[in-house]
């Protein structure tokens, strides 16, 4: 991509328009990772340190919205609140006022996306605080914190690893989201990068503005990882008794329920939802959905099975080969029309080689091997962090018991991390299934996924029947997600 | 340990299956009987009866990939030589254009194109040929606007409409064509200055589709929007019923450009110069052009038929009687990046 910046005929896109869109791809990650951050933390720590109507159930179902496609909130939530909309032209004459908001602005845009991603932050806190040391806490409040300033002054501080790779994700996913900005008037790097290479077909042109894109990528990963740092010391003195766990007096209660009930409401019930609503009117075409969403299944699990597999043999091999692993994380922030038009360049290679290019067995490899270079980062971070609970003293006691390193690997290491293995499959797999810009452009013949098709649909403007569609990712994903939140809970050492 | 060995067992299995699947097809195509393979960035519905139609009277099995018109391009030029690319369709003469200027297209001598869609819808060199017509037009609140404050393009620039003009962004290219088409009847200068008005009609920053800019102005947020008529079309006669409600009172007019009619671009489609099945291509878009499929694409996605013989079906007949510009489409395609650049200076998002 670098040395397609530097090379070819440049669009004439003005500087003015390019400084905007960065601008507004500046704020939007801004402002999704500063909500997501808040959001997500809070209800971990309310979770995880308190016991309130419904918590048992809130601290699964907070991750839930994590099963749909931010396309889809994008499709519910600018239907639902557009000026012309039933709801607000039903509204203004009938209550006398009109809301004070619009979905199709910057903020909209980063109300949608923070509904969408802030469970990447949730789940990372959430991971955290169940994983921290109750001595920390306990410290903290023999010194005469409140159980608040304890959370501001020990438990946070402790969890800036978590957060940092919680807020990092969110704002990943949101550089690089194209389909939801795009439906609701926000016009981004990646609307110019879209526009340099279709209109003015100069792949120079979009190759620079996907360059700040990446730039962006690398500092982030970079803040990840110094972020990270500190961890080495915080484990040390891990005591696993049981955290305290608060109850809360009835008003406090209440507003903790009511405030994870509405993270749930935004993030999955409203537009959910609204989107069912609005399908009803439509019959779908349940044969061809019921092939896409085989389809969107396979995928799916190749997918996740091909990216741990790699993502595994690269946090094996990151002792040696640290730049590497860094390297291959960079395809999640990477927006994925810009990742789109990168994959043509190893395809074309491929597509050349084999005979009757376009092949089936060619397009559905490639598929599976785009995922992998877009998720790698989502996998990498839990099969690292699994793996590295295996102290080097445990793989040398290994090696001096006479196994190489390979076997090291699979006695010892592999099963230590089996666990955080699965957690990886999971994301990679309700990833895949939301996975829009790669399958659309790489996959072979007669072969629809539920994303491709739902975005069809939005594409020529008819949102009721792009609802099916959707609403069978957030059902297929919705297992997926239960799964990797159980599993979460159930991470605190001692309570398996 | 077990899920994960489970979970590999059915990959290895799915990867196998879809290896066997891809040598059977690999063959078909390579043997390249009877089939035809058609990359198309029309996503209609109504579009897959059309390709069942095609099958059952010809034999000829047709394999597709949808997608977004320059990403389907990429994909052709990525491919190179081994591309199995037949015939590629579009929803606008400006993709088209890309696609011949990057050198996909072969021409083609067609009595049966010749015959059914005038001269001004095709590519002069015949490297691709429109067969359904879509006019960029107006819809405005007939509460509020006289029909006859609309009958031309200039007029949506003036004064009168200032703040009161609905319309999309300029990353829609059918904006781009519209523009295009005024470039080459009026040229840059005089086009420019129209983008300006434009903008400074505007009631809100671009926003939303078609079908939006039509319901913003029954909710009294503008007065006139500029719109592609199917979309009217379809909203007028779909299962909707706020949205029937909506085109009682928001109408649908013709503006003219230089008096000589209404801006009207194409769906359309080109033989790729590499086509391993040249033949079967030329008869599927020759099928596409035959004036049953006009109707049933008419019909169902209530575009314009390109071939002045064949009646628009209603629900389109009630609006086919329009004047439409002769300008040819492949002139206003080649405007594109002018225009872009245009929106751009003139600040239309």
């Amino acid at each position: 991509m670098v040395w397609a910046a530097l090379s070819g005929e440049t669009a004439d896109i003005a500087a003015r328009d390019i400084a905007r869109y960065a601008a507004t791809s500046a704020v939007l990650a801004l402002l999704v990772g500063t909500i997501t951050a808040i959001l997500g933390s809070i209800a971990a720590w309310l979770v995880v340190m308190h016991r309130f109507p419904g918590r048992d159930l809130f601290a699964w179902a907070l991750a839930l919205p994590l099963a749909a496609p931010a396309f889809a909130l994008a499709y519910a939530y600018g239907d639902l609140f557009d000026v012309a909309g039933d709801l607000r032209m039903w509204m203004r004459p009938a209550l006398g006022f009109d809301l004070p908001f619009e979905m199709r602005t910057l903020s909209g845009a980063a109300f949608v996306l923070s509904c969408a991603f802030y469970p990447y932050v949730y789940l990372a806190m959430r991971a955290a605080f169940l994983n921290q040391s109750v001595t920390a806490l306990e410290a903290a409040r023999t010194l005469g914190c409140t159980q608040r300033r304890a959370f501001v002054r020990a438990a946070m501080p402790l969890a800036r690893p978590a957060l940092a790779a919680g807020v990092a994700l969110a704002v990943m996913e949101t550089l690089a989201d194209y389909g939801a900005v795009q439906f609701l008037a926000v016009q981004t790097l990646t609307t110019g990068v879209v526009r340099a290479w279709s209109v003015y077909a100069s792949t120079a042109s979009a190759a620079q503005l996907a360059l700040p894109l990446l730039g962006a990528a690398v500092l982030l990963m970079w803040i990840e990882r110094a972020a990270r740092r500190g961890r080495a010391y915080e484990s040390a003195g891990s005591k696993w008794r049981p955290l305290p766990v608060t109850p809360l007096p009835a008003a406090k209660a209440a507003l903790a329920c009511l405030f994870c009930f509405s993270l749930l409401f935004f993030g999955l019930l409203l537009p959910c939802g609204w989107l069912l609503w609005s399908s009803l009117a439509v019959s779908p075409d349940w044969i061809r959905l019921a092939d896409a969403a085989g389809h969107s299944v396979s995928l799916a699990l190749a997918g996740a099975v091909v990216t741990v597999a790699l993502a595994t043999a690269l946090a094996l091999g990151a002792a040696r080969l640290p730049l590497a692993a860094r390297l291959v994380s960079l395809g999640y922030a990477t927006p994925g029309a810009v990742m789109a038009i990168g994959l043509l360049a190893p395809a074309a290679i491929i597509w050349r080689m084999t005979p009757g290019a376009s092949g089936f067995a060619v397009g559905i490899g490639l598929l599976v091997y785009a995922y992998a270079a877009r998720l790698m980062a989502a996998a990498l971070e839990p099969v690292d962090a699994g793996l590295s609970k295996v102290t080097v003293r445990m793989a040398w006691a290994s090696r001096t018991l006479g196994r190489g390193p390979a076997a090291t690997a699979w006695k010892v290491q592999l099963p230590v991390a089996r666990g955080t293995l699965l957690t990886a499959g999971l994301v990679v797999f309700i990833d895949v299934l939301k996975e829009l810009p790669a399958t659309l452009i790489l996959r072979p013949f007669n072969f629809d996924t539920l994303a491709v098709i739902a975005s069809n649909y939005a594409l020529d403007e008819r949102l009721p029947q792009a609802g099916w569609p959707s609403l069978l990712i957030v059902f297929l994903a919705l297992p997926a997600v239960v799964w990797l939140s159980r599993k979460i809970a159930m991470s605190r050492p001692g309570t398996a | 340990m077990k899920t994960i060995s489970i979970i590999a067992a059915c990959t290895g299995l799915f990867m196998l299956a879809a290896c066997g699947t891809g040598a059977s097809d690999g063959n078909d195509t390579a043997a390249g009987a009877g089939e035809v393979n058609l990359y198309t960035a029309r996503h209609y519905d109504s579009d897959q009866a059309l390709y069942d139609r095609f099958t059952a009277e010809t034999g000829i099995r047709i394999n597709l990939i949808e997608g977004r018109p320059d990403e389907l391009i990429a994909r052709i030029r990525s491919e190179g030589e081994r591309s199995p690319a037949d015939l590629f369709l579009a929803a606008d003469a400006g993709a088209l254009w890309r696609a011949q200027q990057a050198g996909l297209f072969q021409p083609v001598q067609s009595e049966a194109l010749n015959a059914a869609i005038p001269a001004n819808l095709r590519e002069p060199g015949g490297h691709w040929t429109g067969f359904m017509r879509r006019a960029r037009i107006v819809a405005y609140d007939s509460q509020r606007v006289q029909p006859e404050e609309v009958d031309s393009y200039e007029k949506l620039a003036s004064p009168r409409f200032r703040g009161k003009v609905c319309v999309r962004s300029s990353d829609s290219v059918y904006n781009l064509s519209l523009l295009g088409a005024l470039i080459e009847a009026w040229g840059e200068e005089r086009a420019e200055q129209w983008a300006r008005g434009i903008v400074a009609n505007m009631a809100r920053p671009p926003e939303g589709g078609d079908r939006d800019q039509i319901r913003a102005v029954a909710a009294g947020v503008c007065e006139v929007a500029i719109t592609n008529s199917y979309y009217y079309i379809r909203m007028a006669n779909g299962d909707d019923a706020g949205d029937r409600e909506i085109t009682q009172r928001v109408r649908l007019a013709f503006p003219s450009l230089d008096g000589q009619g209404a801006h009207v671009n194409i769906s359309g489609g080109g033989v790729l110069a590499r086509a391993p099945n040249r033949d079967n291509a030329v008869r599927l878009l020759e099928f596409f052009a035959s004036a049953d499929s006009q109707r049933h694409i008419s019909a169902n996605n209530n575009e314009f038929p390109a071939s002045p013989g064949v009646a628009a079906p209603e629900p389109v007949a009630a609006h086919a009687d329009f004047t439409a510009h002769p300008m040819s489409v492949a002139a206003f395609a080649a405007r594109q990046p002018q225009a872009q650049s245009i929106m751009s200076r003139v600040g239309w998002r």
